[in-house]
């Protein structure tokens, strides 16, 4: 690996101060929240692979199902694979039998799919999302919009994607003068920080993204992101772009740097990239960011924000098939241990960008924070994010300790959203997850642990 | 002697532009030695050199192979050298035989890049499928070598005392193997290292659009240490095919392309002339018209992705290639709707082009029936297709969709071999099933749906020799998807599947005796 990161034996006690005051700070409750029929869904489905699989069907074709009758089908199917059922599952199959129990069966099935949405998409619309944006900007959290779509495969598609993106810029800019003032939100030592900030994804820009000729996929994406850019400077707000698989990390990254060195970006928009620290190649990557945020002409300092990665098993499963090496760190300590490497890098690589960090780990947050102040940063120089549904505990625990927080709050409908919903609740019930460790109960002492 | 377990290929990392700039300069390097020469090869002699010319549907002005026109007498000497070298050969033992073809594997491993070059230049295969076609030539010889060891070790039989069973597996003899240009190394590889492991000589008649592939395939085998006499080359025409066909010293013939040659070789090797001590195996490999059946609760998201690549990639020139989407009345218009977006999306352009999804059809005749049953599915029914013109120069077609046909229009029941998709709306997939058992044709299907009940009604009922479930049709694996069609599409047991070497040997079964004056003497 490329570089140092801050000498780990002073910060660890830092590390463990911060992690144990954070998770003092979460809501009471927050360790066994069986709250709702979804989470109880969820439990079950963390106990066993094969329910958690059915769950999964389920959620994934529930969109695409035509009537009650459809769905509760569909359910029965995925149920009668399980060869170990507990009893409510077992109770859930006997009511199949019947046209009336399949009827309440789908009429169930639905409300907690739905409910399950509702827990991870704040809003169909942007403008069915604001209420949900100014609560969170209130008690103290800042948000990221990103646009659910299906998958875009023609022109059209990539045209109604950014239509959306447009749309979620001004709805969100209209409103949020009307904020009260959060200045922990609005500035760091660099200097202020746009109120609105949108996500937008590359291959949702287009239809020709094809990983062997990057080249084709970038040209037709900038048609629609440069557009975009213009927008978000004009309205002052944060553009940011995510990142997806490998396959179009190269054309994401071509694409950004060639758009955001054009004459009209020299002064604005605010904008950001992805860095994946369970890639292996990432320590280049980001040589190759920092190397062009050196080089660039424009004044708004880049924003990088550094997570996991949310394609993992695609990766795995990709190499596996084509007989390559995986280009994702395979066992989790490997990636835990390049994430805190690449968080001291960008920790010295400031202000020349600002940094943002994704994570809902407690060690990996606590150690960018010990890091970042170990360096002599003040916090507000230092963005923690977390996902809408998942990291809500984290964001008010942050918020608590006075940090800058961003919850990442996807908005369509449920539709748009499957492949979405569908990853985090993979990413939920993971056994690997921190957040499944610390809900069965794990020691803080173990879940700070150096990787 | 024992192998290491059989593994694929490692197709090329495409989406890494180092890899793509080693194939550019292995193009560069390869134009600069054409037109390669390919002579008839019939034992230690090379034969007549010109004759036949191959050239890059992209351009046809550029020649690729000056191949020699192997004549019937060609054809003649070419089967009486593999007569004359089937006893070294097939007493050599198969672990010594997998080695010589486990050393070609190499061979193509080292020349990779090149072959995929040749196949761009001679097929106009695209970069992605040109790559997978080396490797599943690669996985041909060393499957095959390991399925040779297996098939000497014969038979497990039931024994009771006093006497001993034993089944065991002989070559036939003489194989000729006449190969297709859209996968120009690995089928014929596939056939070749087949017949090659079960100990059979062969004669290889490649297509004549692509000989410059199969002299390569040769050049390994030969280098490897197969002998000259055990593996003869007859680049050539039709005529060339159809002599070896008819000689009656050939014991097996492998042979994979058009229905209408199919059944012509068929009909010729069932001719038992006087003086041909045996009757001919034929193992054929023909036509589809695949179809892929679209559920009610099917992802369109992943359907239009699969059914754009399994239809146009290569122009749609593989044998499983998706010809038919039969979609169900629930989702028709959607999916319609987001296919024809697709379609304008679909990248058309030279081979060479990393972008490229559909390159040029393989000649004049092939771009001229692709466009009489464009014109056909206009009359009939609906048709959209890319509004930009396709470059002048090359057999480009552009890539169309048609839908509203009549259930008898040739476009829905005849095998078209290009980048032209028929939708037809059916009430349910039990509806979709019954269209798919009124074709002649049973090679590859497909079926998006996420009802494992559906899934499972699907896999009893449809009669398609490879059914893909939720993804795409196309890209069968050595070992994990055995290849080849049920019906008129084709017999003869699956290609780089546990059964395909039977074909090449035939099973001979001895019992002794174990008692001697009432004593078990074993």
């Amino acid at each position: 690996m490329a570089d140092q990161a801050p000498p780990a034996a002073d910060l660890e006690p830092e590390v463990q101060r911060v992690g144990r005051s954070l998770a003092a700070a979460f809501p009471s409750g927050a360790r066994h929240p069986i709250r709702n029929l979804d989470t109880k869904a969820m439990e079950l489905a963390t106990e066993d692979a094969q329910l958690r699989s059915a769950l999964f069907r389920l959620v994934d074709v529930t969109p695409a199902t035509r009537s009650l009758d459809d769905l509760s089908g569909h359910l029965r199917s995925y149920l009668s694979e399980v060869d170990d059922r507990p009893l409510p599952v077992d109770t859930a199959l006997r009511m199949a039998n019947t046209r009336a129990g399949r009827r309440a069966l789908g009429i169930a099935a639905a409300a907690g799919v739905r409910h399950m949405a509702h827990r991870f998409i704040v809003g169909e619309t942007p403008a069915a999302a604001l209420g949900t944006i100014r609560a969170q900007w209130k008690s103290g959290v800042a948000t990221s919009l990103d646009l659910l779509g299906e998958a875009t495969v023609t022109q059209a598609e990539a045209d109604q994607y950014a239509a959306r993106c447009r749309d979620a810029l001004e709805t969100v800019s209209a409103d949020a003068p009307h904020w009260p003032s959060r200045p922990e939100l609005e500035r760091d030592s660099v200097g202020p920080l746009p109120r609105v900030n949108v996500s937008v994804k590359v291959t949702a820009l287009t239809p020709l993204m094809r990983p062997e000729a990057p080249e084709v996929g970038r040209d037709d994406a900038a048609r629609r992101l440069r557009p975009l850019l213009r927008l978000a400077r004009d309205l002052d707000a944060h553009l940011h772009v995510d990142m997806e698989s490998l396959d179009t990390l190269e054309a994401t990254t071509e694409l950004f740097f060639e758009l955001l060195d054009e004459e009209e970006f020299r002064e604005g928009p605010s904008a950001g990239l992805v860095l994946q620290a369970y890639l292996r190649e990432s320590p280049g990557q980001l040589d190759r960011v920092l190397d062009w945020a050196g080089s660039t002409q424009r004044t708004p300092p880049l924003v990088i924000r550094l997570v996991k990665g949310a394609y993992w098993d695609h990766e795995i499963v990709e190499a596996r098939q084509h007989g390559w090496r995986p280009p994702v760190f395979e066992a989790k300590a490997d990636c835990d241990r390049n994430f805190e490497l690449l968080a001291g890098r960008l920790v010295e690589a400031r202000p020349a960008v600002r940094m943002a960090i994704g994570s809902h780990n407690l060690r990996s947050v606590a150690y960018a924070i010990a890091s970042s102040r170990a360096a002599g940063a003040e916090d507000r120089d230092l963005e923690l994010q977390v996902l809408r549904g998942l990291g809500d505990e984290l964001a008010h625990a942050l918020a608590a300790h006075g940090m800058r927080v961003r919850s990442y709050c996807p908005v369509g409908d449920l539709m748009a959203g499957m492949a979405y919903l569908v990853r985090r609740l993979l990413e939920n019930t993971s056994n690997e997850s921190f957040l499944q460790s610390w809900r069965e109960g794990a020691e803080l002492e173990e879940l700070l642990a150096a990787p | 002697m024992s192998q290491p377990p059989f593994a694929n290929e490692p197709i090329l990392e495409l989406r890494r532009a180092p890899v793509r700039d080693s194939l550019i300069e292995a193009l560069s390097d390869l134009d600069a030695r054409l037109p390669l020469r390919v002579p008839v090869l019939i034992g230690d002699s090379p034969g007549a050199d010109s004759g036949l010319d191959s050239s890059d549907p992209g351009t046809p002005s550029r020649a690729v192979a000056q191949a020699g026109s192997a004549t019937e007498s060609d054809a003649a000497a070419a089967v009486e050298a593999a007569e004359r070298g089937r006893r070294t050969w097939a007493s050599t033992p198969a672990g010594e035989r997998a080695e010589v073809l486990r050393g070609a594997a190499q061979r193509l491993r080292e020349r990779r890049l090149e072959l995929a070059a040749l196949q761009v230049r001679e097929c106009a295969k695209p970069w992605g499928e040109a790559d997978a076609d080396v490797c599943e030539a690669i996985d041909y010889l060393e499957y095959y070598a390991r399925a040779g060891i297996e098939l000497e070790r014969g038979r497990e039989l039931l024994q009771v005392p006093g006497e001993r069973n034993t089944m065991r597996y002989a070559p036939r003899g003489v194989a000729a193997v006449i190969s297709p240009w859209n996968f120009p190394l690995a089928i014929p590889t596939g056939m070749t290292a087949a017949a090659l492991a079960a100990g059979n000589t062969v004669v290889l008649k490649p297509a004549e659009q692509s000989p410059g592939s199969a002299l390569m395939l040769v050049e390994a085998l030969h280098g490897a240490g197969v002998p000259p006499d055990a593996l003869n080359l007859l680049p050539g025409f039709g005529d060339a095919g159809a002599a070896l066909v008819r000689d009656p010293r050939v014991n097996v013939i492998a042979f994979t392309g058009s229905s209408a040659v199919g059944l012509e070789i068929l009909r010729a090797a069932a001719e038992t002339p006087d003086g041909q001590d045996h009757v001919k195996r034929v193992l054929a490999e023909m036509g589809g018209k695949n179809c892929v059946i679209v559920d009610s609760d099917a992802d369109l998201d992943e359907v239009v992705p699969g059914v754009m690549h399994s239809a146009f990639t290569y122009a749609g020139q593989k044998c499983s290639a998706a010809a038919r989407v039969l979609v169900h009345e629930a989702v028709h218009d959607a999916l319609l709707e987001r296919l024809t977006g697709a379609i304008e999306a679909i990248i058309v352009g030279q081979a060479e082009d990393f972008s490229t999804e559909v390159p040029p059809v393989i000649e004049r005749e092939a771009r001229d029936r692709v466009e009489g049953y464009t014109r056909t599915a206009r009359e009939q029914g609906r048709l959209v297709g890319q509004p930009a013109d396709v470059p002048a120069d090359g057999w480009f077609c552009s890539p169309r969709l048609a839908w509203e046909l009549p259930d008898d229009s040739p476009v829905v029941r005849e095998e078209i071999f290009g980048p032209l998709l028929a939708v037809s709306r059916v009430g349910s997939v039990e509806e979709a099933c019954d269209v798919v058992d009124s074709l002649p044709f049973a090679l590859t299907g497909g079926l998006f749906s996420r009802s494992p009940e559906m899934v499972e009604y699907v896999t009893r009922r449809t009669p398609v020799g490879n059914l893909y479930v939720n993804r795409g049709i196309t890209g069968a694996m050595v070992a994990r998807q055995p290849f080849g069609g049920n019906k008129r599409s084709g017999i003869g047991s699956k290609a780089g599947g546990p059964d395909y070497l039977l074909e090449f040997a035939e099973p001979r079964v001895v019992t002794e005796n174990t008692m001697r004056h009432g004593l078990v003497v074993e």
